[in-house]
């Protein structure tokens, strides 16, 4: 037990050491051997004399016997003791190395989409609510919000990315209660009001936020966040139709900017993660219910 | 105004389910339900008689799939049996391309663009 430990600090102390002293110990360390209590008359003294260093000379002396000393050339700098520094210290630095990779990978994406001056995505609105009262930009800041655009006569997609948008809704809710406003934004404003938003809204999640306006208000709307869609032209009252529209979950900071946009390629899961990750990451005040 | 009422076939849910149908009102959930059901009822016959353009091939869907098609049209807004249809003849292609792709060792992402699934 004692010999791999005097090997180890002997390692530590030989690693720790100049290379330019490399020679001095090879020469010293014969004429350990040979002499062990008499002081080595070196070769060119006066190098030796003006450097203030004497520590091997010294350590000679650790080893008590001949034997000891032999152990400690044979075993080398490695230890067991030296082997599990070396593999926590490894395992410790992969793993900062990585959880760091990831947060700057996170933060990359939400600056990515953080414009200069003017926001790429997202901007200022005024709309109304599913209960009739006006909603602003401003009244969705201090929390971070999930923004999806749809319609309520939509026939397969929207119904299921609004119930996926639900759990994912509830997953983060679990973790940061009240951190998140999730946002229903029609796309359909002739036919959307805010009673036809309150009731389809209702079947999804009671979080939910749903906004209307006139036809130029969410053509507004949709312009300043990068969403497509497309109404028939020449609609007659009563005549049914479908509209084409963009199917983004659009993640926005709690300063309104917008940060990532969440597709049919996650899962609820994945996505509740990532919007967790990157509130985790949020540095500013949150608002909480 | 749920699922049953519709069997009982009551003036208002016969009202209700007309609006559902022109599209002038929105369907519920159940309502919704009920029409994806028909609609994979409807599907599952085209495939069983190896019809894949509805709209196009009307006559021979017409009589392969009569009862169901009636279902279906029944069920769910005349906007979204158009809708449906022209879904699936894309899809298929979508399908059929996929595979093509695959032989030639393309690379497959993660990417679901499929109706879920539903309980």
């Amino acid at each position: 037990m004692s010999q791999p430990t005097a090997a180890a600090r002997a390692a530590f102390h030989a690693i720790s050491r100049a290379t330019s002293r490399q020679c001095t110990r090879s020469m010293s360390s014969s004429t350990a051997r040979a002499a062990p209590t008499k002081r080595p008359t070196a070769p060119s003294p006066a190098k030796f004399q003006t450097q203030p260093y004497q520590p091997l000379v010294q350590r000679r002396f650790k080893y008590k016997t001949v034997e000891e000393a032999k152990s400690r050339y044979r075993s080398g700098p490695f230890s067991w003791k030296a082997g599990l520094l070396f593999v926590i210290t490894g395992a410790g630095l992969v793993w900062y190395f990585e959880n760091e990779k990831q947060r700057m990978q996170r933060k990359r994406v939400a600056e990515s989409s953080k414009g200069v001056g003017k926001p790429k995505v997202g901007g200022p609105f005024s709309l109304i609510d599913q209960n009739g009262k006006t909603v602003t930009d401003g009244d969705l800041k201090g929390r971070y919000s999930l923004v999806y655009f749809g319609f309520t006569h939509c026939p397969d997609i929207c119904p299921e990315e609004l119930d996926k948008m639900a759990r994912m809704i509830d997953l983060v809710e679990a973790q940061r209660p009240g951190g998140m406003t999730p946002v229903f934004v029609t796309c359909d404003p002739a036919r959307d009001g805010p009673k036809e938003l309150k009731d389809y809204l209702a079947e999804f999640h009671p979080k939910f936020l749903g906004l209307t306006g006139t036809y130029d208000q969410i053509k507004a709307m949709c312009k300043a966040y990068r969403v497509y869609f497309s109404t028939p032209t020449e609609v007659k009252p009563g005549q049914d139709y479908l509209v084409d529209h963009s199917i983004y979950f659009y993640l926005m900071d709690p300063e309104g900017d917008f940060v990532e946009a969440l597709g049919r390629q996650h899962s609820p899961d994945q996505a509740a993660k990532i919007i967790l990750d990157h509130m985790k990451d949020w540095k500013g005040v949150l608002k909480s219910n | 105004m749920g699922l049953f009422d519709y069997f009982t076939s009551s003036s208002p849910a016969d009202k209700r389910a007309t609006e559902v149908r022109t599209g002038a009102v929105a369907p519920t959930r159940a309502e919704r339900d009920r029409c994806w059901v028909a609609r994979d009822a409807y599907f599952a016959c085209l495939d069983a008689n190896g019809i894949v353009d509805a709209l196009k091939d009307e006559k021979a869907a017409a009589k392969a799939c009569g009862s169901v098609g009636e279902e279906f049209e029944r069920d769910c807004a005349a906007q979204w049996v158009t809708y449906f249809k022209k879904w699936r003849v894309q899809d298929i292609q979508k399908k059929a391309r996929l595979k093509e792709l695959e032989a030639q060792g393309a690379n497959k992402m993660d990417i679901q663009t499929d109706f879920a699934e539903r309980k």
